[in-house]
């Protein structure tokens, strides 16, 4: 029970409630559930459900007794929405231009297999010899150099592979509990608390 | 539709105010011996959470008064009691309760009336 009222008086610190009511809380807190306790009970003879959620319980008592504000909207504010927002756009369209670009690269290099490089050979038709490091391979329509797929837009790749990156940093960010807790902290508030 | 323990849940919370002003009308009390009262009148909070963020909001806004009592060797506890405005809001409350009451017991005797045999 007495590590409910330490993560009570962890959220109140984090709160910025002050000492003297955090510490009038918490005496009051831990007297009830020693009592309980001492009655055979349990903390949740106490606490109801509360007693699965300390924080959100502290939290919300601080804010009952109002020595906490209320919780801070669960969206960016100023200036970093529209900064987020634009960001955002431009990764997303970076994404979608390089895999389009990919895409077609890949779909002339299939076209190739079809067509070839057909040049006039020693034969009536003759196809073009593959370089040094390539190599051909057996297609429906014929042999074809590899190389026209494999080092199609290395760039449009690498600029998938950043646009990919930056949206998953950004959603990670924009998610994770550390970034909510920065934003609740900086305005004095409680996460999740309605 | 709601559960039935969803809906008990949600007519509680609508009414757990007054129902602690009115355990308070038997005397002061702290925390826990008001869920202790409750329990005793046939109301178990275990489902709802907790009363205290709901006696910071009485006394926030004056319908409660408070007072450290010396308690047998542990430190002093805080006990709640009926401010005469928490007097006045009970009363008031226990009132719309009853208008409220008896309207659904209304509108729920129809459909009773309908459905029996």
């Amino acid at each position: 029970m007495n590590e409910f009222v330490e993560e009570c008086r962890r959220e109140w610190r984090r709160l910025r409630v002050p000492d003297p009511v955090a510490n009038e809380m918490a005496a009051d807190l831990t007297a009830d559930l020693d009592e309980a306790e001492s009655e055979g009970g349990s903390a949740e003879d106490v606490l109801g459900n509360s007693a699965f959620d300390p924080r959100r319980f502290a939290a919300a008592w601080a804010v009952a007794r109002g020595v906490a504000g209320p919780p801070a909207p669960d969206r960016l504010s100023g200036w970093r929405r529209p900064l987020a927002l634009g960001l955002s756009v431009f990764l997303g369209a970076l994404t979608i231009v390089a895999g389009l670009v990919l895409l077609s690269g890949h779909a002339s290099s299939s076209i190739a297999v079809a067509t070839r490089r057909i040049v006039a050979g020693p034969g009536p038709i003759g196809f073009f010899a593959p370089g040094p490091g390539g190599m051909v391979v057996p297609g429906p329509f014929g042999p074809f150099d590899v190389r026209q797929i494999s080092h199609g837009h290395p760039i449009a790749l690498v600029v998938l592979a950043v646009g990919l990156v930056g949206l998953g940093l950004l959603a990670a960010l924009y998610w994770s509990p550390w970034f909510r807790r920065r934003r609740y902290e900086r305005h004095g508030r409680a996460p999740g608390w309605n | 539709m709601a559960s039935s323990e969803g809906r008990r849940s949600q007519l509680l919370r609508g009414v757990l105010d007054l129902c602690l002003l009115a355990v308070m009308e038997e005397g002061p009390a702290y925390g826990y011996e008001m869920t202790k009262r409750l329990r005793a009148r046939g109301l178990s909070i275990v489902g709802e959470g907790s009363i205290y963020p709901l006696l910071g909001r009485l006394e926030r806004d004056g319908l409660v008064e408070t007072r450290r009592v010396a308690s047998n060797g542990g430190p002093p506890r805080k006990y709640y009691s009926l401010s005469p405005k928490g007097a006045r809001a009970l009363e008031s409350g226990v009132n719309e309760w009853h208008a409220t009451r008896d309207a659904v017991d209304r509108a729920l005797g129809l459909v009773e009336a309908e459905v029996a045999p």
